[in-house]
């Protein structure tokens, strides 16, 4: 990011001149208080916004300059985790993490293997057919992962992964976070989970009213 | 790509399913609507079909004067059927006038009974390729020196075509009503139904799904109820329509309507691919941005 500002409608400036370099692989903490700009930071790279002025450059292509029809070839290459889950209750657990490999035409058996896989690997193999309503919150966390890496993406944008999730499942989740960054996923994760950034010592940058007010390699959520 | 297109298929039934009174209600909207349009239809088929039959009956009638010598006569016909927009021209001599008379007449023979000789002139019967021309022609004809007077349906022809000329532009502008209601109405049933799987669409723009891939299986939604609201419009016509032209026959035996087979299949191609092209249309409307930005 250079000189990245975004301004809302209403003239709240959610960032404020970001310059900011996060190299292939590497695992980054997005960590401030509600309202510091985090979800705008990430909303940014997968180009869900764009900004009132700067560049957002992603894997070499300036996201300013991308073309609408391509969007859709940009995120293929970016796998996002809310907060929210976002889930389809109304399909199990396979066509759940399998509709993101369908969407993009993937063979059928290739989904198979491929969904199969990453079930096994965050540990909901068994679970397969149930519905995500009955999963628990870390599970369904986890269902999301699954979702957001099936396609072996280059980056992997999680916003509050662990915020409704008690600390040692939590953990269980970072776990798999850097599990998924040592395949050479590039990963962003904005939280508030002060616990968790500090145990993980990774780099950290800290938004502040929409500007980055620190940027420390094996940082710590405190300021 | 076979594959996607089963996915859409799929996805559109999921869809259909998911909303299934209001896609229950769309179908007999649809239906209804169909059923008015095909109707007018009907009508205005039918029109086409008598305004041609008049047209072809169209001539004028050319009086000649008694008398002329066959050479005269042969003369004249060669020398009229020459005449521009003219298609054929056909010879009553007297005693066929009279025979023609006499057949028409059946049941009323005392009329002519006091007649002392054949008081019918003999006549020249002249069809054109265009009725439009057939006024001029009538001009044409009266300057010949062995024509007593020419006759031809004008006026009264001219009235009768002014109103089925109407007919058929009123029918057409409550066609034309009725679609954009239709496509209205498709519009918005699809829009609902985006609204129902707003969840899903946002996924599917998350994990790099084409625009076209999203909107696919709602234009397949869109054209299967039109299909099925077609079909049952169709089928609900043709039984009425084949009811009602029996009845009709009942009391006018020779009315020129359309009733053969190849009328009543012309009516169904066009009702399905109108309803259907009215679900692509509707869903195609509804779904004319997919929103990639601020989710």
């Amino acid at each position: 990011m250079f000189h990245v500002f975004k301004t809302f409608p209403n003239k709240i400036h959610a960032l404020w001149d970001i310059n900011i370099h996060i190299k292939k692989g590497e695992f980054v903490f997005l960590v401030g208080p509600t309202g510091a700009g985090k979800t705008t930071f990430l909303k940014l790279i997968y180009r869900g916004s764009l900004p009132t002025k700067g560049q957002v450059i992603v894997d070499g292509v300036n996201l300013s300059r991308l073309k609408p029809s391509l969007v859709p070839y940009l995120r293929r290459e970016i796998g996002i985790v809310f907060q929210d889950f976002k889930l389809l209750y109304d399909r199990n657990v396979f066509e759940n993490v399998a509709f993101s490999l369908r969407v993009v035409g993937t063979k059928n058996s290739i989904i198979k293997q491929e969904v199969n896989e990453i079930l096994n690997i965050i540990g909901l193999y068994h679970k397969k057919n149930t519905n995500p309503h009955l999963l628990s919150g870390g599970e369904q966390q986890k269902l999301c992962i699954a979702r957001a890496v099936v396609s072996h993406p280059l980056i992997l944008l999680t916003d509050e992964p662990t915020g409704n999730l008690d600390p040692e499942t939590s953990w269980e989740i970072m776990k798999l976070l850097f599990k998924i960054n040592v395949w050479g996923t590039t990963v962003l994760v904005a939280s508030h989970d002060k616990l968790m950034v500090d145990r993980a010592q990774k780099r950290v940058i800290r938004l502040e009213q929409g500007e980055v007010v620190s940027d420390i390699k094996k940082g710590i959520y405190a300021k | 790509m076979i594959r996607n297109i089963l996915f859409y298929i799929k996805e559109a039934f999921l869809s259909a399913k998911k909303n299934i009174i209001i896609s229950f209600a769309t179908v007999i909207c649809l239906t209804a609507s169909l059923i008015i349009v095909g109707i007018f239809l009907i009508i205005s088929l039918n029109i086409d079909i008598i305004i041609a039959n008049v047209e072809s009956q169209l001539m004028a009638i050319a009086y000649l004067k008694d008398n002329l010598s066959e050479e005269d006569i042969r003369k004249l016909v060669e020398e009229t059927s020459k005449l521009k927009g003219v298609k054929e021209v056909y010879y009553i001599s007297k005693e066929e006038a009279l025979q023609k008379l006499k057949e028409d007449l059946t049941g009323h023979e005392d009329i002519l009974a006091g007649m002392p000789d054949n008081p019918l002139p003999a006549s020249l019967e002249i069809t054109v390729y265009e009725t439009g021309s057939l006024e001029e022609v009538t001009l044409q004809l009266g300057q010949y020196n062995g024509i007593e007077e020419v006759n031809y349906g004008g006026e009264l022809t001219k009235n009768l075509m002014l109103i089925f000329d109407f007919v058929r532009k009123t029918g057409l502008g409550i066609i034309i009503v009725l679609l954009c209601i239709s496509i209205l109405i498709m519009f918005s049933v699809i829009k609902i139904s985006v609204h129902s799987r707003q969840q899903e669409i946002e996924i599917m723009t998350l994990v790099g799904a084409t625009s076209w891939f999203i909107r696919w299986p709602f234009i397949i939604e869109g054209f299967l109820k039109g299909l099925i609201s077609s079909l049952i419009a169709f089928l609900l016509l043709s039984k009425a329509y084949q009811y009602f032209i029996k009845q009709i026959e009942k009391i006018i035996p020779f009315i020129p309507i359309g009733s053969e087979q190849e009328f009543i299949i012309k009516i169904g191609i066009i009702l399905i691919l109108i309803g259907t092209l009215i679900g692509i249309f509707g869903s195609m409307l509804s779904l004319r941005r997919i929103n990639y930005e601020e989710l």
